[in-house]
């Protein structure tokens, strides 16, 4: 990573009629970097993602990428990033290996055909499939494979795993850490707390319009509230454990089963569960939604 | 742009196919019916017995015996309706359809310029029209011979000039329409509408004088249709090639400045015209 700016966002401003999509975004995102920007569905990220690719014109505000107005220059831009959008739509009447092959002569056939192949193995992706047989998760690694095919000095991926397995989103933190590896800039947007704690150096998180947050991903799970299921071998009283800090008991039921939410991290519940004789435990996660939901219920609490 | 004229001309094979396999042979069929047509006896006479309103519609129908009303009455009035609907969809979903599918979201990420999207999938448009007309001109000139046309393959070819000019006028309206519209049905809709208007206007101004006036104003009042045998009017070409390329640029300056829609983003309203923002 060095100090070079790869991305400039400064007040961005954008709307659609009376809805302000955008409400002066700002961040700055440096060479090599893989940042991560989170926010609820209609919070402003595909809109953000796609004034920096030129597709929509802000209001006000400026955007660099590597440097480059895209706004004044969108085809220098659109040569150095590779794009994967969220809702990702193909020529239907296409086999994968027509649709790579167009969009590797749009590049001006500056692609390696065996890095191809290879990132369709890795992903394994048929290409001889036409584009109308396939399922979601296999459309998606064509738009992977499309945006990576000719190793972009800046990756915009919304949402890079919808749609894939668990094994398969493995294989794309694969790609992606080793694309960041070889100087590779990622930007890629995301509702998977898991997939953001996992990946980013850095985040953003956009809510309403407005950046609310740029953190550390280590500081999401201090934001995360999660709800925890134990179950006692016999009856017990857990009780005590509504005196744990960042710890409500929910509910205790018969004795032998108890319900907690948890603030933060789970230490110091750990240790306090030492004491009790548990057969089984029970982690629910929160979704990003519940996670903004709870997080600014907790700042608007503070507030008043 | 070369990329989108090959992946254009790519996507509309199927109509090339089709649309030049039915107009070559139909050019074969009526082409050998020219010849059947001299021994029909009584064939003129009949011709003034069928009501005015309909006869009003093929202007040329009582030159029939000759290459250049018989080619007129049975080709080249109608086939602008005909062939005009294929370029009006053809035009209409040539970039808007694609946005409305989404396809056009990825598409403009790619290090290809507007311009470059836009000139090669129309310059794509065109050569198709270009197949489509020449092999539909093969079906008249390879009979021509034993038809009894006595026509050079040259001047069997001038009056696909003007029939093709005045397909791209409408194709190119319709795609100007898309993108003025909310939606590229839209489009097909209002510029199919208005050449078909155009078509009823040559019968009804026949009919009725007084119409003859805004007929005037339309730019099938400027298509040669059959007579270009004899001859390219070269004023009347040129004008609808200056309304044709009017169309174009317009087209293409508000393509420049069009904000790419996505599903669930935006409305579905009249665009207006943007200019660069202003910066903060």
């Amino acid at each position: 990573m060095n100090g070079k700016k790869a991305i400039e966002v400064h007040d961005l401003h954008k709307s659609y009629g009376k809805v302000q999509a955008l409400r002066g975004v700002n961040f700055e995102v440096r060479e090599g970097e893989l940042f991560g920007f989170l926010g609820p569905n209609g919070a402003g990220k595909t809109t953000t993602i796609r004034c920096m690719l030129d597709m929509i014109r802000p209001h006000s505000g400026s955007i660099r990428i590597l440097g480059i107005d895209p706004q004044k220059d969108s085809r220098r831009v659109h040569a150095l990033v590779g794009y994967l959008p969220g809702e990702l739509n193909m020529e239907a009447n296409l086999r994968v290996k027509s649709a790579i092959r167009y969009y590797s002569e749009l590049r001006g056939n500056h692609v390696d055909p065996r890095y191809i192949a290879q990132l369709a193995e890795r992903l394994k992706l048929d290409l001889e499939t036409p584009i109308k047989n396939l399922s979601k998760g296999n459309k998606q690694k064509v738009g992977l494979v499309q945006a990576l095919m000719h190793k972009p000095r800046l990756l915009l991926m919304d949402e890079p795993t919808s749609g894939l397995d668990p094994l398969m989103q493995q294989e794309v933190y694969r790609l992606l850490r080793e694309a960041k590896k070889s100087g590779t800039t990622i930007f890629f947007s995301s509702h998977i707390i898991n997939e953001v704690e996992n990946l980013a150096d850095r985040v953003a998180i956009i809510n309403q319009g407005v950046i609310v947050e740029e953190a550390n991903p280590g500081n999401l799970v201090k934001m995360e509230v999660r709800q925890m299921q134990i179950r006692f071998k016999g009856l017990v009283d857990a009780s005590c454990l509504d005196e744990v800090p960042g710890v409500t008991l929910v509910s205790h039921g018969n004795g032998s089963l108890a319900t907690v939410r948890v603030e933060g991290d789970l230490d110091r519940l750990v240790k306090a569960l030492g004491e009790y004789p548990i057969s089984d435990i029970s982690l629910q996660r929160q979704s990003l939604e519940e996670v903004f939901l709870s997080y600014y219920k907790t700042a608007k609490e503070e507030v008043y | 742009m070369f990329t989108e004229i090959k992946h254009t001309l790519r996507r509309m094979r199927g109509a090339i196919i089709g649309w030049g396999i039915g107009l070559f042979a139909y050019g074969v069929m009526m082409a050998n019916f020219y010849t059947s047509l001299e021994m029909m006896e009584g064939f003129l006479e009949n011709l003034e017995n069928y009501p005015p309103e309909m006869l009003a519609f093929f202007p040329n129908i009582f030159d029939i015996m000759s290459p250049k009303g018989y080619m007129d009455t049975y080709f080249f009035s109608y086939m602008t309706l005909i062939i005009g609907f294929f370029a009006v969809t053809a035009c209409a979903n040539l970039l808007v359809g694609d946005e409305e599918k989404g396809i056009l979201d990825l598409l403009v990420s790619y290090p290809v310029s507007r311009s470059g999207f836009f000139w090669g999938r129309l310059l794509g448009f065109l050569l198709a029209m270009v197949i489509i007309l020449l092999v539909s001109w093969l079906g008249w000139v390879i009979p021509a011979g034993s038809s009894g046309f006595n026509l050079s393959a040259l001047e069997l070819l001038q009056p696909f000039a003007p029939l093709f000019l005045v397909l791209v006028l409408f194709g190119v309206m319709a795609l100007l329409f898309s993108l003025l519209l909310p939606a590229a049905r839209l489009a097909i809709g209002l510029a199919g509408g208005l050449l078909l208007v155009n078509f009823l206007f040559i019968g009804l101004a026949n009919i009725n004088p007084d119409l003859q006036v805004i007929f005037e104003l339309t730019p099938l009042y400027f298509y040669q249709g059959g007579a270009a045998i004899e001859g390219i009017d070269w004023g009347s070409f040129l004008g609808l090639l200056g309304i044709t390329m009017v169309f174009t640029l317009l087209a293409w300056l508000l393509f420049q400045r069009r904000e790419i829609r996505v599903g669930g983003e935006g409305g579905w309203k009249l665009p207006k015209l943007s200019f660069r923002a202003s910066r903060g």
